[in-house]
């Protein structure tokens, strides 16, 4: 993990779910520099970030599954006195979603619920494939 | 690592104890440990929360799965003592009204 000048946290790490809880400890971190985000924006935001990284891993999984070492992800987050912010960065395959397209399953679904969460969840969230890698970005306007 | 405590109560109702994040890494185990529940006959099952500090899909998905086969089984699951951090999943997926949480562990099976 290393820190930017802007006080933005970077992290770099194979695309497993064991690394759910490295980005947790990200985000301690964050919240441990920003003392003044409101509980209610942290967890909304952490909640995204999760999902999104759910999203990667699984996804990572799906589309080879005997050679996970080499899929990995990259995330920053930084907080503004505005905003949260989250991007990631990962060199799985091409996702083919429409955010546009993405709503809560039935009721008793068991999977299903991770974008549309993480859409709930934030104020702005952005897919695209650029130069080989998806990059997903999230943004969460500070109300608390 | 999330650690999930399991007590049965004298009335023969299974209560788990989630205590941690609730996450992919985690669900998966949440899964297994309802389903082996559901398994052995237990199939009136209390999720305490007041210690889950974190949900996500996942979690939910494991829920819901937990829930649809203690129904099946003859049972039910009902969720106590969210969190915030619960609640607001919850809330944000409508899953408030499936998995109407309860105030107490103790009254959770009472209706």
């Amino acid at each position: 993990m290393t820190e930017g000048n802007d006080g933005r946290l970077d992290l770099s790490a194979p695309a497993t779910p064991e690394m759910m809880g490295l980005v947790h400890a990200v985000l301690e971190q964050l919240w441990e520099a920003h003392d003044d985000v409101a509980a209610t924006d942290r967890v909304r935001f952490e909640m995204a970030v999760i999902e999104i990284l759910g999203n990667i891993v699984e996804h990572a999984y799906e589309i080879d599954s005997t050679d996970t070492g080499s899929r990995r992800f990259d995330v920053s987050v930084a907080a503004t006195e505005t905003e949260l912010v989250a991007s990631f960065g990962d060199n799985g395959l091409p996702m083919s979603i429409d955010l546009s397209d993405v709503a809560m399953p039935d009721e008793l679904a068991e999977s299903g619920r991770g974008l549309a969460l993480a859409m709930a969840a934030v104020d702005d969230l952005s897919y695209e494939r650029e130069n080989g890698r998806n990059l997903w970005r999230l943004t969460c306007t500070r109300k608390g | 690592m999330i650690e999930f405590a399991v007590e049965t109560t004298p009335q023969g109702i299974a209560v788990v104890r989630p205590q941690g994040r609730l996450n992919m890494a985690a669900a998966r185990r949440l899964k297994e440990v309802l389903d082996g529940l559901v398994g052995d006959g237990r199939n009136r099952i209390v999720v305490d929360m007041e210690e889950t500090t974190f949900l996500d899909s996942s979690g939910l998905g494991a829920l819901i799965a937990g829930l649809k086969s203690a129904r099946q089984a003859g049972g039910d699951l009902r969720v106590a003592r969210p969190t915030e951090a619960v609640r607001t999943v919850f809330s944000l997926t409508n899953l408030d009204r499936v998995l109407k949480p309860r105030d107490t562990v103790e009254d959770a099976f009472d209706d």
